[in-house]
């Protein structure tokens, strides 16, 4: 699986389908002794370098790409080393256009088993596969936690949270890593909503904001339960509202390129006449 | 020119977390977490995320400076070292090498502070070297090391995860070591039980299981009484105590003078609780103690330290995994610099300056004669300025924010004959200084930081330095070689060689060899994987010592001219001194302004809201800042972080010092507010 990464990822620097290739690489290290390579994400532009590109551990790399594709001249392209969750995030980023269609490639592998197991995925593998095998989704609402999170009355399930979320220490990695979460402004740094100066951050202010403004585009990546220092279970919170667009308007976040997010387009179609939208909600100033 | 990702480690606190920078054009333009790292696993705090802020700010030194009246004028490197040679050497020779003092930094690497401590020792034959750690971990350097025989926390942060029982003691891991917290809560979601003792609400207390809110300075009561309901209650580990150490009989007399109601009376609370945590402590299979500066910076920091190893050797929780002791550092490398010898009574490695066998050792090493008589402390230095010290050579500290009884401070700075700052911005301490060197910050040189579950772990060199600024290891080595010494190294690495031959414990410490995880000391040679936990099946000094925590009460008390209890401390967005994340756009936009916290009834009662204007004045001084009225401090008592150069918090602490390890009472002081009602008043 890994030598097809490669072969694949030499074959579009060669061909000059793109200009670099966005993946990890090992460096061996100097001693001899055991495990004591390093592993970090790296642009690979140069086809002899990817002898060193490795696919392991898990490693998101769609915003990183966004980035890059930002701040290069206009005719760089990139391909990216993409799972399934991140090639849903580098779609959601098309769709929203944070990143050109024509600037980024994917080379898509499939997680194994285990790893989907770790992420609760129910759909451990790209639509675009290239290399590896799909892994069998899992249903995170059989696990024992997220069930957990997610069952009990409205006071049971209140407490649960506000004891979780009380130990926010406001690092912003959640929204930092979250691959999707790319608003400029950020509401979450808007003194309206979440104070400044102390922690925990608001349940209401800062958390629901957050966990609603991805509620159609989270791609279940868990990157921001995996950044949260203090543990808490963010990507329950995620998926349930995944879970209702699903039932309801069979939609799923970042896997048809074409489709457009109900939240957005299916409820503005059918407007209701009588309801007016408040009207402080654009008026307020948004600092940049 | 195409991304570039280079791993490092954040610049911030003592857990050393993993950063990935990312550079384009030479600038570092983002940091993320690194996945692989061994202690932060693809975590940061708001402060590591935002590591790469500070790097291209505009008020970087750039060029070395030389005061010319009030201002300052750019002069040549070769002027510069000329000058700060040719000034050392003229004082040293009129008033004697022990005129010279020099702060090393818990910022810069351990190559960097050993050649700082080899230069100072070597050039002027003195040993006033020491640095910040005198101001945050020297009562647990100083307990520790009596009681065990090594000042350092004794297991590692990932064992935390695995405690029954989690103690924590004057500690706001959730503000100042968020990672660490991480490892607590970790364990608190596996069914351990957390208890914290501090006299605020801090988030830690928010989210524990227990809060023993005593009064401020009463630690040594409170450990007592839980000890002596342990050994009431016959919960003590007799075998432990018979097997490992020795003094039992000694504490356990002294423990008679703290019945658990006296305790309660004197903590301000419960006795019941001092009780329940002390079965809760004693019976769990494996607790953990973690403590912070509410330790530490009191006049009785050094026997609180012994209180709390006490209370561990008396229910033999340490010397084995997820126990032990958890003395937070502060400082990304504030460890390091005291292992590779920035004290003034120590060589590299805590090796006495004062036994004629490891002076021997070191002149041997260095090729030069060394003083044999123990140096000043930071405080003592200061307070020296211009008497006994003439000249100061300061390495990126910041006394003039971060000393007690800051205006007098700065009064001493000012008298120096000649006094060398090394930073990376104009610091409040460079504008005292008559030539100013231009340093290199992390992510500007290579080197190691030894995190504070004494982790040695390499800083990679991520981009150049800006304008004419030098590597600090650099530098030394020019100045060194001006002053006639040899520094011939080249590469920081052949300078860990050097210290690897001189410390037994670092002995198998090399670059090459920390790439991925780094090593924890000891690690005798190079093919030792480095220690998890130490006192396995023996102390570093044989049997742990019991020793008996003498209580000396804080020094001031509030009275009817100074009501009020006054602590200083940290938030979580701010660092310190404030020169790397005032200078941090998203960090200084969570907290732009000084603050100081007031409880609710005391602020009803003069009327002040939250936001207005109050000036808090002690003995020393006064400041004017703003109120934060919250219920996270007691009635009676104000919190203010020590961040903020415009509201100095240290203009109001007392300099009283703890006589074994010299630490100040930055902790508690007695003071008084007032509403400031007009602004020019407040000036």
């Amino acid at each position: 699986m890994l030598d097809t990464v490669k072969n694949i990822s030499r074959s579009i620097l060669r061909e000059r389908q793109a200009d670099g290739v966005l993946g990890l690489t090992r460096q061996k290290s100097t001693t001899l002794e055991e495990g004591m390579d390093i592993i970090q994400p790296h642009v690979f532009a140069d086809p002899g370098e990817l002898d060193d590109l490795v696919i392991e551990p898990k490693w998101l790399f769609a915003k990183l790409a966004m980035t890059i594709l930002r701040s290069s001249p206009e005719s760089y392209r990139l391909a990216v080393i993409c799972r399934g969750c991140d090639e849903r995030a580098v779609i959601e980023l098309i769709k929203r256009n944070q990143i050109e269609k024509d600037r980024i490639a994917t080379v898509g592998i499939a997680c194994s088993q285990e790893q989907a197991s770790v992420c609760l995925c129910q759909r451990p593998y790209p639509e675009k596969l290239d290399a590896g095998v799909a892994a069998e989704g899992v249903d995170p609402f059989q696990d024992g936690q997220i069930r957990e999170l997610l069952m009990g009355d409205d006071g049971t399930r209140m407490e649960k949270w506000a004891k979780l979320l009380k130990r926010c220490i406001k690092c912003y990695g959640c929204r930092n890593s979250c691959p999707i979460c790319v608003c400029i402004p950020c509401k979450l740094e808007d003194e309206v909503w979440v104070d400044t100066g102390s922690i925990p951050a608001g349940m209401i202010p800062y958390h629901l904001i957050r966990a609603f403004h991805l509620s159609d585009t989270c791609v279940a990546c868990g990157a921001c339960q995996e950044a949260c220092p203090v543990h808490i279970p963010l990507l329950a919170l995620q998926l349930s509202m995944r879970e209702i667009l699903r039932k309801n308007f069979g939609y799923e976040a970042g896997i048809d390129p074409e489709r457009k997010s109900p939240v957005l387009f299916d409820f503005s179609q059918e407007p209701s006449p009588e309801r007016e939208l408040p009207a402080w909600i654009d008026s307020l100033k948004a600092k940049i | 020119m195409n991304d570039d990702f280079v791993r490092t480690i954040c610049p911030y606190c003592g857990t050393g977390c993993g950063l990935i920078m990312k550079v384009r054009n030479g600038k570092v333009v983002g940091t993320y977490p690194d996945r692989e790292h061994p202690v932060s696993h693809g975590t940061l705090c708001i402060k590591g995320w935002c590591a790469h802020e500070f790097i291209h700010h505009p008020d970087r030194l750039t060029s070395p400076l030389i005061r010319k009246g009030d201002s300052f004028e750019e002069i040549s490197w070769e002027e510069a070292i000329a000058l700060a040679a040719g000034r050392l050497t003229e004082i040293a020779r009129i008033h004697g090498g022990d005129a010279i003092g020099g702060l090393c930094s818990a910022k810069c690497t351990n190559e960097e502070n050993y050649l700082f401590q080899k230069l100072i020792r070597m050039a002027f034959k003195t040993n006033n070297v020491d640095h910040c750690a005198r101001l945050c971990h020297a009562p647990t350097a100083a307990g520790l090391a009596r009681t065990t025989g090594s000042g350092a926390m004794t297991n590692s942060i990932s064992d935390l995860a695995g405690a029954e029982c989690i103690l924590i003691i004057g500690s706001n891991a959730a503000e100042s070591h968020p990672v660490i917290m991480g490892e607590i809560y970790r364990a608190a979601d596996r069914g351990a039980t957390v208890i914290v003792i501090d006299p605020r609400e801090t988030a830690v207390a928010q989210n524990a299981h227990l809060h023993l809110r005593i009064n401020p300075g009463t630690d040594i009561p409170l450990l007592s009484g839980m000890m002596r309901h342990i050994v009431d209650t016959g919960l003590l580990n007799t075998r432990f105590i018979e097997e490992r150490t020795e003094g039992f009989p000694e504490l356990k007399t002294y423990l008679e003078s703290w019945p658990v109601e006296k305790v309660a009376a004197e903590c301000g609370i419960e006795g019941t609780l001092i009780k329940k945590v002390a079965e809760i402590y004693a019976k769990a299979k494996d607790a953990a103690i973690v403590y912070c500066m509410g330790i530490t910076q009191h006049a009785c920091g050094t026997a609180n330290v012994f209180a709390i190893s006490n209370l561990a050797l008396l229910c033999g929780h340490v010397g084995k995994e997820f126990s032990g002791i958890y003395p937070l550092r502060g400082q990304n490398n504030v460890q390091g610099s005291c292992d590779v010898g920035g004290l003034p009574n120590v060589y590299p490695g805590y090796q006495s300056v004062s036994d004629p066998k490891v002076q021997d050792k070191f002149q041997q090493a260095w090729g030069r004669e060394l003083s044999a008589k123990p140096g000043l402390t930071v405080t003592e230095m200061i307070g020296a300025a211009g008497k006994n010290i003439r000249a100061m050579y300061i390495m990126a500290e910041n006394p003039a924010i971060s000393d007690p009884d800051v205006n007098h401070a700065l009064e001493s700075l000012g008298k120096l004959d000649f006094l060398i700052v090394q930073d990376i911005f104009l610091t409040e301490t460079a504008r005292f200084a008559h030539l100013i060197l231009p340093a290199t910050c992390f992510a500007e040189k290579t080197g190691t930081y030894t995190n504070t579950e004494r982790r040695f772990q390499l800083l990679r060199k991520v981009i150049d330095p800006p304008g004419q600024a030098k590597g600090d290891f650099e530098i030394l080595c020019l100045l060194a070689n001006a002053l006639g010494l040899n520094f011939p190294y080249t590469h920081p690495g052949e300078v860990m060689e050097e210290i690897a031959l001189l410390v037994p414990a670092y002995g198998g410490i090399r670059f090459d060899r920390l790439e991925r995880a780094g090593l924890q000391w000891p690690c005798p040679d190079v093919h030792h994987p480095g220690t998890r936990f130490l006192h396995k099946d023996r102390f570093t000094r044989g049997r742990g010592l019991f020793i008996i925590p003498e209580y000396t009460p804080p020094c001031e008390r509030p009275d009817e001219d100074y009501p009020f209890y006054l602590g200083t401390g940290r938030m979580f967005a701010h660092y310190h001194t404030g020169t790397m994340t005032r200078r941090s756009p998203f960090l200084n936009r969570e907290q732009e302004e000084p603050y100081a916290e007031i409880h609710p009834d005391d602020a009803s009662r003069m009327a002040v809201k939250d936001g207005d204007r109050i000036r808090i004045t002690t003995r020393r001084g006064s400041i004017v800042t703003a109120a934060r009225v919250s219920s996270k401090v007691s009635r009676g008592c104000i919190f203010a972080p020590f961040h903020f150069t415009e509201a100095r918090a240290n203009i109001l602490t007392n300099p009283v010092l703890d006589p074994i390890s010299k630490i100040p009472e930055f902790k508690v002081c007695a003071a008084k507010m007032e509403k400031v009602t007009n602004e020019g008043e407040g000036r």
